[in-house]
């Protein structure tokens, strides 16, 4: 069942997967744009190297929500096109159903997780780190894989609901906002926006992973 | 005989314009049972209530013995639904949407199914988004049949197809039943389609099961019976007085559970019988239908 699920999704989302995976594999690759041997450059070299580095990295959590959103909405795409009465006729409960889409979909995120790992491991190998400077390829890949599947689980989670639900996560949304403008024209100096993304940006926020330095190379 | 569809006071309610009020159906194993009913009826929805993909506001429903939605899964197990619209995955392609779906039913019979697959003259490595109206119509019946299930619904299977590929449609499910004692729950508007198949009828309209009998009873129980010296009050009557109206100097009255001695009846009230004309499916369709919206006084 499983493995007929996951061709399935294959089948609708290779496109979107080969893309992320071929841009997973680029970004790491970047990030030695300077290339060369840092062994013996000079300070100055280092540091604005390191630096144009670690800017590059800011891609990555963009990726790792990229992934999430686009396996988390196409996972669910098809069925939504058909009211998810294929899905509903199978003799398999709704819950167990929902499983065998999601492991689908966290199996297919491995590939752009697999080629940044191995983006990584090539851009590690391909400079001479002078001391002080270390590469983590593993860690950041581990890091990856981790915030893409967070992103995957709440746009899936998101995906898998019914219009009604929707509604109310944007109501939530418009909430925020208006109250945030109340604040604003009451002049109470406080707002709203700002806490709820702390909220969720902060641990144990569960976009908190996202947040933070993604470099490839660190001190 | 047990029922392998049951359903008892069942309620359903969709906005403010369309209900399901007090449904009980009650289809025999091993039956074929067409179930009629102009669109918007709430056939589908009927449909959609049995196989536990909405919520019934009351009622119970059991399928092959079982509680709906409690069991569903095993339901559905054994049993094949086609729905008016296919909603198979549009990327894949034949031979995977074959696999796909295999893959859920384990005693699915692959051999069967590519047999099908030949006779419908289906291409195996075609997309399904390329697939015509008619071949997705064949599939989905070459799927469900494959299972082999004990219950097959199916929900205007032939609806929009052409003669070639309904004749084609039905031929395997006809092929099929004939093979075991599937029951089949099949529904439609197209009456003359049912009549040749079904053994039992229900009529559904605007959310009311207005009638369920086996199918003679439905093609030989409703006449139109032209009756000179009508009385104006009808008491009780050995029938089911569906219709009556006027014409010229006579009456034309639609009736249902016509049997011949029931001409001394109206001997008995002071009227003559002067013609009984048979209706076929469809008259006798439309003439209930027109009764239940307009009960004969």
């Amino acid at each position: 069942m499983y493995r007929q699920v996951l061709h399935a999704l294959w089948s609708a989302l290779r496109l979107p997967v080969v893309l992320l995976a071929v841009l997973a594999f680029a970004v790491p690759l970047l990030t030695v744009t300077y290339g060369g041997n840092l062994e013996d450059a000079p300070t100055g070299r280092v540091a604005e190297w390191l630096f144009a580095a670690q800017q590059i990295g800011v891609l990555i959590p963009g990726l790792a929500l990229l992934v999430g959103l686009l396996l988390g909405i196409g996972a669910w795409m098809h069925d939504h096109a058909g009211k998810h009465v294929y899905a509903l006729s199978l003799p398999v409960s709704r819950g167990r159903y929902v499983w065998l889409r999601f492991a689908a979909g966290a199996t297919l995120l491995l590939a752009p997780v697999a080629t940044l790992g191995l983006g990584a491991l090539i851009a590690t190998l391909s400079v001479t780190l002078p001391s002080g400077i270390h590469a983590y390829p593993l860690q950041l890949t581990a890091r990856f894989w981790l915030a893409s599947l967070v992103c995957y689980a709440i746009f899936f989670a998101i995906s898998i609901s019914t219009r009604r639900a929707a509604l109310v996560v944007l109501g939530l949304i418009g909430g925020v906002l208006l109250g945030d403008l109340l604040l604003s024209a009451l002049g109470a100096g406080a707002s709203v926006t700002p806490t709820v993304f702390m909220w969720l940006t902060n641990w144990p926020g569960p976009l908190s992973i996202l947040i933070g330095r993604w470099a490839l190379f660190d001190v | 005989m047990s029922n392998a569809i049951e359903t008892r006071d069942l309620d359903y309610r969709a906005g403010k314009h369309f209900e399901l009020r007090d449904l009980g159906l009650n289809v025999r194993e091993g039956s074929i049972y067409g179930f009629l009913g102009p669109n918007g009826s709430g056939k589908t929805t009927t449909i959609r209530l049995l196989l536990g993909m909405l919520r019934p506001i009351r009622g119970s429903i059991s399928i092959l013995g079982r509680s709906v939605p409690r069991e569903i899964p095993q339901i559905m197990a054994e049993t094949g639904y086609v729905p008016e619209r296919p909603h198979l995955y549009p990327y894949l392609t034949v031979a995977h949407a074959v696999r796909f779906h295999a893959a859920f039913y384990p005693g699915f019979d692959a051999a069967y199914a590519d047999e099908l697959r030949r006779s419908f003259a289906i291409p195996l490595e075609q997309k399904l988004a390329s697939l015509s109206k008619g071949e997705m119509g064949k599939l989905h019946m070459l799927l469900v049949l494959a299972q082999r299930p004990r219950l097959l619904v199916l929900d205007e299977p032939t609806d929009g197809l052409d003669p070639v590929v309904r004749r084609d449609v039905l031929s395997a499910l006809l092929d099929f039943c004939s093979q075991g004692t599937a029951t089949v729950f099949i529904s439609s508007h197209l009456v003359h389609e049912l009549e040749r198949i079904c053994d039992w009828v229900g009529v559904l309209d605007n959310g009311k099961l207005v009638v369920e009998l086996p199918m003679h009873g439905f093609k030989n129980g409703i006449k139109r019976v032209r009756v000179a010296h009508a009385p104006s009050l009808v008491g009780d009557t050995p029938f089911v007085l569906l219709q009556r109206e006027m014409s010229g100097l006579e009456q034309v009255w639609v009736v249902r559970g016509w049997q011949a001695p029931m001409v001394q009846w109206f001997e008995g009230v002071g009227a003559e019988v002067r013609e009984v004309v048979d209706l076929d499916l469809e008259e006798g369709f439309v003439e209930l239908l027109r009764s239940s919206r307009t009960p004969a006084s």
